[in-house]
């Protein structure tokens, strides 16, 4: 019993590691549904709105994680710019949506709007419902 | 005393002609007028609290790709003075948000993030809970407290409702409903006696095979202290105000 315990806590730990070294691809998990949250909704309305790199898959509606998360379901919070992702390549192209954004950007307000500067590349944050993602904007100034 | 074959048939056709006929029995009784009497009971007594707080010990199923499901937790304190004012805590497993509303503006915050976006807003709790929704895509908190037993907000036609009898949640004696309605089986805990009160929902979603779960139960506080700056939003130092996206319009039909 306890032998066993102890083998998943290091297939768990092995398990995290492996995660944190491959970051870049642990992101997606993409979801399908979510169960709803009330009884009273006005379900007309579609709310799925893609907010994924990944514009060519169907239907991703990424876990409601926020990006201040590392990944998916098990990671804990950290600010964006601490985390190593790997979303610049597709990140370039102006008003894409990325969910998370490169280690090292900074900070900058033009005309009372936060901006992280990442290099040449602008990223505006935004909430999407209550998620919080990047667009990609052109420089402000 | 044996009986004869042809009774037997006899009475096995009495019992198939009765069989056929309990579909039409039943769904007479589909919907149970006692168990949608208590809800409305329950959703006129919540209307007319003047002010409370509830804190809700959340889960909610998300559906993977690949169809796995995994139940993710949060706490949530809710904190109201009808008809408007509001300030709700949110803490997950994968977000902390922060909301407020003061009668004029509504402010959402990521506290780890310290991001947040303020926008004006409609003058009660139910009109924010609409405009919310349907400009920006967000649901309140615990919304349905605010949506049961009111008339504006969306409804939706309940097509089984029926009583489960005495259940216990957290040591309180409840009444057991459940009711189906479209895209949704929901059950819900209603204390007995002269505080009708939900104090345990359960949400199942029927659009997905999976069908992925909500579950919240509350705890309530009908005479919370506060004070005003409770309902007014202070931004935490180094707080970024950032934007609350819209809803396309062409997705909103």
């Amino acid at each position: 019993m306890n032998r066993s315990i102890r083998r998943i806590q290091l297939l768990l730990a092995a398990a995290l590691l492996l995660a944190g070294a491959t970051a870049a691809n642990a992101g997606h998990h993409n979801t399908r549904s979510s169960s709803r949250t009330s009884v009273n909704r006005n379900t007309n309305i579609n709310h799925n709105r893609n907010t994924n790199v990944n514009v060519n898959s169907r239907r991703n509606v990424n876990i409601d994680v926020d990006v201040d998360h590392h990944h998916g379901c098990c990671y804990h919070d950290y600010h964006p710019v601490a985390r190593a992702t790997a979303v610049v390549a597709t990140a370039a192209v102006i008003g894409s949506i990325v969910t998370s954004i490169p280690p090292s950007c900074t900070v900058v307000m033009v005309n009372g709007l936060t901006y992280q500067q990442c290099g040449n590349t602008w990223y505006q944050p935004q909430f999407v419902g209550t998620t919080t993602s990047y667009v990609v904007v052109a420089a402000p100034r | 005393m044996r009986r004869r074959p042809y009774e037997q048939r006899a009475g096995l056709i009495w019992a198939l002609l009765l069989l056929t006929m309990l579909p039409a029995v039943a769904s007479a009784q589909d919907v149970e007028a006692g168990a949608t009497a208590a809800l409305d009971r329950m959703g006129a007594y919540l209307r007319t609290l003047k002010a409370f707080q509830v804190t809700a010990e959340t889960s909610r199923d998300v559906v993977l790709e690949n169809g796995l499901k995994a139940q993710f937790s949060s706490t949530t304190d809710l904190l109201a003075r009808l008809p408007d004012r509001l300030r709700a805590d949110v803490a997950g497993d994968l977000s902390d948000r922060r909301y407020v509303y003061d009668g004029k503006e509504f402010t959402l915050l990521a506290e780890r993030l310290n991001y947040y976006a303020t926008v004006p807003a409609p003058p009660t709790i139910g009109a924010l809970a609409n405009a919310l929704e349907e400009r920006f895509d967000i649901e309140l908190p615990l919304v349905d407290l605010f949506r049961w037993g009111s008339a504006d907000g969306p409804r939706t036609p309940i097509t089984l409702a029926v009583d489960l009898g005495a259940s216990a949640v957290d040591g309180t004696t409840c009444t057991h409903y459940a009711f189906r309605q479209a895209g949704l089986d929901w059950q819900i805990w209603i204390q007995r006696g002269d505080y009708p009160l939900p104090r345990r929902l359960v949400l199942t979603t029927t659009t997905d095979e999976a069908r992925p779960e909500f579950e919240a139960r509350y705890e309530w506080n009908l005479a919370p202290s506060f004070n005003e700056s409770a309902f007014v939003f202070e931004a935490p130092e180094g707080a970024h105000r950032i934007a609350l996206a819209e809803v396309p319009a062409m997705q909103a039909k």
